[in-house]
């Protein structure tokens, strides 16, 4: 893997990294990257296996969109937890 | 004095029922334990500051003749399930002073029973690790050897119960986080079936593969701390109603082996001698073993560090420094992100969040995460199938005896090893348990790793504890 493009995931991901760690993370990379390949092989031996019926057992679970508590019963407690707030609202820097 | 060492929940229930000591007796002596062996150990990140209350409750439940096994047990708390009003900080920075607003489903099942949660403990960070040494709040020692790791990620949790500063705890299991340190600190570690115990409150790793567990020293702490969290929740989506899971059904005992499997490199020669005299013990006392194939067992582990690092890259986007958690100033939005989550995750977890950008990044999608998908099925209707002629499944839990610290840390491939046995029954999301089998001369502890079919905890018990009784 090239730095630019472990330096690009890092931006992608939102993360500041220094350069000497960026060198180490493309070092594992490689070596991981290559560990995991492996699921190519094991394609070719799942498609030799007629035996194996797929099994497709995933299914959305729905439920109604309701309130089930208290108006404002866990306003103040989530607010405390935010790191800049005005009038109750949670502030951002701009955003354009 | 109060023989923890040797006390069981149904010892302490009984003793609380005749009135030999009180909860608040029970829960001072793990305190004084507590006190004197956590400053080395490191197993609590902290010890909650409400135990008084919890304690009262306690009481009066047990006085109005409503308690249960659980009520007065005192229970060591993961640091990654949210107590209201509590700080759970999933062994990281970025949470460091995060305090929960609500309780998570399991908490809640054991506050209704009147549990005393004595505080929480380390973690590797976000459950990231094999070794505890990824947590932000330092090192976990292994209280049967202080030099050596005690396995991870729950790392505190069993390191609380092994030390006898807790008679029980919960613990996370993605890809063997309560079976790996339970098996290195001569415990019982118990992973649910995946949708047996809710994740509602429970800071998420990987979604497709966590589930919440039970650790104690004996099987039967684990079973009854398994029941009393053990339930359907709406709140997770992925909970299982009551009336839809297997009911359970006489066993043949039968146990497969996957020999091909136990072959794979890099395991200890003392592991598999240990492994051989277990399958002996279990053949005398009247189980049949017969050898198994599995030949797609063995990309397991590829498959789970795909899937894994996607879904934590996706999960741990929500720690942006916007609505709690760490927020490190600066005079663009990017830039507080970007500071934030540099500044506020660790190595290993900054890591594991660019393994799985890349591989969900366009391109490379289809190769890696599609393909580990497709495998990930046919790894588990492989598993299935087998379950047809078996009860279950052994292998050993861990392929290593409990490694020192900073053995495998650099070598992130190395660490991975560490889940090798674990990891198939999270890809399968089937349930599986660790029990010890003896000791080295040096008294580091094995593990005999057990799997069964979904739903089916009352086959591991059973195993379990006939196979208990002769270690």
């Amino acid at each position: 893997m090239q730095l630019d493009d472990i330096k690009k995931l890092a931006t992608l991901a939102r993360i500041d990294m220094s350069e000497s760690e960026i060198m180490e993370i493309a070092k594992d990379f490689d070596a991981i990257l290559s560990y995991v390949g492996q699921v190519k092989e094991a394609t070719k031996s799942i498609s030799a296996r007629k035996d194996l019926a797929e099994e497709f057992s995933l299914f959305n679970v729905m439920r109604d969109d309701a309130v089930t508590n208290k108006e404002g019963a866990y306003s103040e407690k989530i607010i405390k937890e935010m790191p800049d707030t005005q009038d109750g609202f949670l502030k951002v820097k701009q955003i354009l | 004095m109060i023989d923890l060492k040797n006390l069981t929940i149904e010892k302490a229930h009984e003793s609380l029922k005749r009135g030999d000591y009180s909860v608040s007796d029970l829960v001072d002596a793990y305190l004084e334990v507590i006190k004197k062996g956590n400053p080395d150990i490191n197993a609590y990140i902290e010890i909650f500051d409400d135990l008084k209350e919890q304690i009262k409750i306690a009481e009066k439940m047990r006085k109005e003749g409503k308690a249960t096994l659980m009520t007065g047990i005192p229970t060591a708390i993961k640091d990654n399930m949210l107590v209201d009003s509590h700080i759970a900080s999933a062994g990281s920075n970025i949470l460091k002073n995060y305090k929960a607003t609500y309780d998570a489903f399991v908490i809640k099942q054991l506050k209704s029973a009147g549990a005393i949660l004595l505080g929480r403990t380390n973690m590797d960070e976000f459950a990231m690790g094999s070794s505890t040494e990824t947590s932000a709040y330092g090192n976990t020692k292994n209280p049967l050897d202080v030099n050596r790791v005690p396995g991870g990620s729950s790392g505190g949790s069993v390191a609380a119960v092994a030390m006898n500063g807790a008679l029980v705890s919960l613990g996370s299991d993605t890809g063997g986080s309560i079976r790996q340190p339970a098996s290195f600190t001569g415990l019982v570690g118990l992973k649910p079936t995946y949708g047996a115990v809710s994740r509602s409150g429970i800071i998420a790793m990987a979604s497709s593969l966590d589930q919440v567990g039970s650790i104690g020293k004996t099987v039967r702490d684990a079973e009854i701390l398994f029941e009393a969290i053990n339930g359907y929740d709406e709140l997770d989506s992925t909970s299982v109603p009551k009336e839809k899971r297997i009911k359970p059904s006489p066993m043949r005992k039968r146990i497969g082996i996957p020999k091909e499997f136990l072959k794979s490199k890099g395991i200890d020669k003392s592991v598999l001698e240990n492994f051989e005299e277990s399958c002996q013990k279990l053949e005398k006392i009247g189980y049949e073993l017969v050898d198994i194939s599995l030949p797609l067992i063995k990309y397991s582990l590829a498959v789970y560090y795909i899937i894994m690092p996607a879904e934590v890259s996706s999960n741990l986007a929500r720690y942006d420094g916007m609505r709690y958690g760490l927020s490190v100033e600066a005079s663009k939005l990017y830039d507080v992100y970007a500071k934030t989550r540099g500044a506020g995750f660790g190595r290993e977890v900054r890591r594991r969040i660019l393994l799985g950008t890349y591989i969900l990044s366009h391109g490379y999608y289809d190769a890696y995460y599609n393909t580990a998908v497709k495998s990930r099925s046919a790894i588990t209707a492989e598993l299935n199938s087998v379950f047809s002629s078996v009860d279950a499944i052994i292998t050993p839990t861990s392929p290593s005896l409990p490694f020192k610290f900073n053995e495998k840390i650099k070598d992130p491939l190395a660490m991975y090893m560490s889940d090798l046995f674990t990891v198939p029954v999270n890809i399968a999301g089937i349930p599986a348990m660790s029990i010890p089998s003896g000791k080295t001369k040096d008294g580091l502890p094995f593990g005999l790793h057990i799997m069964a079919p979904a739903f089916r905890e009352d086959i591991l018990f059973a195993i379990g504890k006939d196979f208990e009784k002769l270690v």
